[in-house]
């Protein structure tokens, strides 16, 4: 609990006001997990950044022969069935990942907010209509409707992250919609309006700043379900066959098996890691930020 | 002593917070007659519901335990009965009316299947008996059409009607005792005043001893043979109502009886303004200071009354204070 | 009670209205004709196949008259011709229905089971062991990606302990029959069953936790222990009926997630259901396929949800009142 929350009676002196996102920083140190989360999170951001030039091997050549195991050569991960060297793959796979991860989120938040925020602020026929749109984008199957997507609109990087992005946005306009509702009925909106702030004004300056906590715990984890779909599209062999992410070395290696569990193995588990990564982190700033939650 | 239905001697109720142990309740002790109607008064926090709790055995567990003390009803001790044991007495023996009728009934049962598991949990009725039974306690609470309504969820009902059933499952055994935490608190005006009809209607039927908690003092003067008045954790004061009310004797409860108009007495018989006890009940963790716990709050108080906790003090006809004003003479 | 069923019912047929809509947009606005994307790289379709085709649409004829005809057919059961299977799309789908259920059934009812118990015991005792799993398989199970977890139960449990098989619904050899094929099936079962369960565990354990969590700290818990019933009672008859509420209502909205696992897991075990089949319908770019598993997900996923609605208005009466 921070002392700064506690000013025991009126005569005590106000200490200096501290910011609710400095406030939300010190819950979140608190929380070992999320701070792990938080060191992971950063290393594979790092690694996939500036790693290929670190090491320079080519991802997407024979180096060696193929299926070595690892610890078995200078590569040190191993080999893949066309004999390409499995670290540097997974270091250049980290970028198409991440970049997919984070577009398609970012396109989720965009028509996840603006569907819910209309929804929420104007209700009526509007809140109607979106919510029946929001409805029908929760019945649809995902991952099968982003799969007939890509297949008819050809499997780049775009329309792949454009794909998941579509699909994913329920959740996130559902939440907005309850905030927006919430604080559209705030005293202080109603002295905004009574002061004669327009809608655009009341939507984007007055009730999304307010609104704002929840939906950044949303939109963080919202990369990690996007690097999760991105890897099942990958899988089932929806990728950019210019691209290798971790979700297709996966789908590529898996018919070795048998031969190279290396292969599927650490993909595997780089996403296990980003996606726990970005989970941790999420329910870090969830507790950060509604700090009665936290017993749960 | 081995006489009384309940006797509740030095009880110590704690709740762990942060690390540490921090009791809510210290030092109780009363004693309740057959048939008697004792109050429990006092502001909310000040444990007198988890007073109320504490005698079924069902304090929140964790964080809070029973740390001192015994509850012998009926000369049988139930701090260190087994759950199976207290699963016997609860519903049965003793049982309880909550604050809250619109929450305390689960919303997925019709009202009359409420009544009956309870009886056959403790009489081993048949399903139609039992059923009957139920009909039968919604006709003595005072609910009309009872078999058809028996049928009906709480949602259908208003929440007077709710806590008329909540009072028909309470006695569907005929306890010996009937706790009531703050029975009408969350009900209409007019409503309250049906239920405690109810209340002095049934006890004459079941012959029920019932200890009704609550921060109404007029309710107490109307309803309760004895009270008992607790600040902070602690009784403060206790005795006969007529001579609580007449002549209340800690600052406390001078300033509780006087919240109500129609009962203070002023002595100089000038209309009193509507007293008001300034400031708040202290938190528990805050009582670990020495003194009076009500020291901060009080007008009459002295030294002593900041370095030294007073004791408990019989004040005569089963009367007892504690207030060194009782002691110490007429410093104020 | 009569009236919501008719708006939900109507309310469903115009969900896969707009799922149909949808899909006949996607094949207009795909780059290339639409008979071009239809047939696609399937391999040329004989001159016949292409004019049926544009039959089939009505390419020839307005868009609302397109539309029209288009929703006419499916409402006939016919959702297409598979141009590499040789068979109509409602036959191949027919064909697969069975163990896609199976396996989707068996793991969905498992998870349900396993993670009411798992709520049930943590969610009485908070700082358990029992409670932290929950915690940890909850986050385990929804940062690794399914097929993954699939994958590594095949190296573990028909690699390294070979007493699994690998892939498929049966042994190859197929002479099998009677009790012994109902056993090689379910065999075949346990693998993709469990990674598919571990998969939707992580979904509802953590609902079903905090949800019983919440109820055991309600009034009339509180009430049903203060009557002296026995702790069974208070729990199983008291609480679990509340509690499971919220658990029906996520799993009713959520089964499109259900399915989009099990086409993944199916497509690692190569388990012969629906999913398999979108996968085989990527590989050989059979779009008519493909739209119609997309179309026949959505009538699985708005069945189920009215299933559940229907299941929370048995469980709930407070439901059926409003």
């Amino acid at each position: 609990m921070s002392d700064a929350m506690h000013v025991s009676g009126p005569l005590a002196a106000a200490p200096k006001p501290v910011s609710p996102s400095l406030q939300a920083w010190r819950m979140f140190r608190q929380n070992h997990a999320a701070l792990v989360g938080l060191a992971i999170l950063a290393a594979i951001i790092v690694i996939s950044l500036i790693g290929p030039y670190v090491y320079t091997v080519p991802p997407r050549e024979m180096v060696w022969m193929p299926l070595t195991p690892p610890g078995q050569s200078e590569y040190i991960l191993g080999t893949d069935y066309l004999g390409r060297d499995l670290l540097a793959g997974l270091i250049n796979g980290g970028r198409v990942t991440l970049l997919v991860g984070f577009s398609a989120a970012c396109l989720t938040v965009l028509i996840g907010v603006s569907v819910g925020a209309l929804a929420g602020f104007f209700g009526g026929w509007v809140d109607n209509l979106l919510m029946r749109v929001t409805e029908f984008f929760q019945v649809l199957p995902h991952l099968l409707f982003a799969m007939v997507v890509v297949m008819l609109f050809s499997p780049t990087l775009l329309n792949i992250s454009a794909a998941i992005g579509v699909v994913s946005w329920t959740s996130t306009a559902r939440l907005t919609r309850a905030e927006f509702q919430r604080i559209r009925e705030m005293e202080y909106v109603k002295a905004e309006r009574a002061i004669g702030a327009g809608n655009a004004r009341l939507i984007w300056r007055v009730i999304l700043p307010n609104a704002a906590p929840p939906l950044i715990v949303v939109a963080a984890l919202s990369i990690g379900t996007a690097i999760l779909f991105e890897a099942g599209l990958s899988f089932l062999g929806l990728s950019d066959p210019n691209a290798t992410s971790w979700g297709r070395m996966i789908g590529d290696n898996r018919p070795y098996i048998l031969d190279s569990s290396w292969g599927v193995t650490f993909p595997g588990l780089c996403i296990f890691l980003t996606v726990l990564a970005i989970s941790l982190v999420g329910d870090g700033l969830n507790d950060a930020f509604n700090p009665k939650l936290r017993q749960r | 002593m081995s006489g009384k239905l309940l006797s509740v001697r030095n009880l110590e109720i704690a709740f762990r917070s942060g690390g540490e142990e921090i009791p809510v309740v210290r030092d109780l002790s009363f004693d309740l007659d057959h048939g008697e109607t004792l109050g429990i008064v006092g502001e909310s926090g000040c444990g007198k519901s988890v007073t109320a709790l504490s005698l079924i055995g069902l304090v929140p567990n964790p964080p809070g335990r029973i740390s001192k003390g015994e509850i012998l009803f009926e000369g049988e001790e139930l701090v260190k009965a087994g759950e199976r044991r207290l699963t016997q007495v609860r519903g049965n023996d003793i049982s309880m009316v909550f604050q809250e009728p619109m929450t305390s009934l689960n919303p997925v049962y019709t009202i009359g299947e409420q009544i009956a598991e309870t009886a056959r949990a403790h009489f081993g009725l048949s399903q139609s008996k039992a059923w009957a039974r139920a009909v039968e306690m919604l006709s003595l609470v005072g609910i009309p059409s009872p078999d058809k309504r028996a049928h009906d969820y709480p949602h259908q009902l208003s929440g007077g009607m709710r806590q008329r059933v909540m009072i028909a499952i309470a006695l569907v055994c005929e306890p010996k005792i009937l706790i009531a935490d703050e029975p009408t608190t969350a009900l209409d005006v007019t409503v309250q005043a049906q239920i405690f009809d109810l209340f002095r209607d049934l006890q004459k039927k079941i012959g029920a001893a019932i200890i009704l908690i609550t921060h109404d003092i007029g309710v107490v003067a109307q309803m309760t043979d004895r009270v008992l008045v607790m600040y902070a954790g602690r009784k403060i004061e206790e005795g006969p109502v007529a001579d609580f009310v007449r002549d209340p004797r800690h600052p406390y409860t001078r300033g509780l009886v006087s919240c109500i108009p129609r009962l203070a007495m002023p002595p100089d018989d000038e209309p009193a303004p509507l007293f008001e006890i300034p400031g708040v009940v202290p938190a528990p963790r805050e009582l670990n200071r020495p003194g009076c716990a009500f020291a901060p709050r009080c007008a009459s108080a002295f030294g002593k009354c900041r370095s030294q906790d007073p004791a408990l003090h019989a004040a005569g006809d089963g009367r007892a204070v504690a207030c060194w004003l009782e002691t110490e003479g007429n410093a104020a | 009670m009569l009236n919501g069923s008719v708006i939900k019912l109507s309310n469903a047929v115009l969900l896969l209205i707009a799922v149909l809509i949808l899909n006949f947009a996607l094949i207009h606005v795909a780059p290339g004709d639409p008979v071009e994307v239809l047939v696609g790289e399937m391999g040329g379709a004989t001159p016949e196949q292409i004019a049926d085709l544009r039959a089939h649409f009505g390419l020839d004829r307005p868009l609302y008259i397109q539309i029209a005809t288009y929703l006419g057919r499916v409402v006939q059961g016919d959702l297409g011709y598979s141009l590499y299977y040789d068979q109509p799309v409602t036959q191949l789908i027919a064909g697969r229905v069975g163990p896609t259920l199976l396996l989707v059934g068996t793991a969905l009812l498992s998870a349900i089971l396993v993670c009411t118990v798992l709520g049930v015991f943590s969610a009485q005792k908070r700082r358990s062991v029992l409670s932290h799993l929950v915690t940890v398989l909850s986050l385990a199970g929804f940062s690794a990606p399914a097929f993954w977890v699939g994958i590594m139960l095949i190296l573990l449990l028909s690699v390294a302990i070979p007493i699994l098989p690998i892939s498929g619904m049966s042994s190859s050899d197929g002479a099998a029959s009677g009790v012994m094929y109902v056993l090689d099936v379910l065999h075949h079962l346990i693998l993709p069953a469990l990674t598919l369960a571990l998969i939707y565990l992580a979904f509802y354990s953590r609902l079903s936790r905090a949800s019983m969590l919440e109820v055991l700290e309600s009034d009339y818990v509180r009430t049903a222990r203060a009557k002296g019933l026995p702790r069974r009672l208070v729990i199983y008859k008291h609480a679990l009926r509340n509690a499971v509420l919220p658990v029906v209502t996520f799993a009713g909205l959520q089964f499109g997630q259900v399915i989009s696992g099990a086409v993944l897991v199916e497509t690692v075990f190569a388990w012969p259901g629906l999913g398999t089949l979108a996968f085989e319908s990527i590989l050989r770019r059979d779009t008519p396929t493909l739209l119609g598993i997309l179309f026949f997900s959505s009538v699985m996923v708005v069945a189920m949800n009215l299933l559940t609605d229907f299941l929370v208005r048995r469980i709930d009466p407070r439901i059926k009142a409003q």
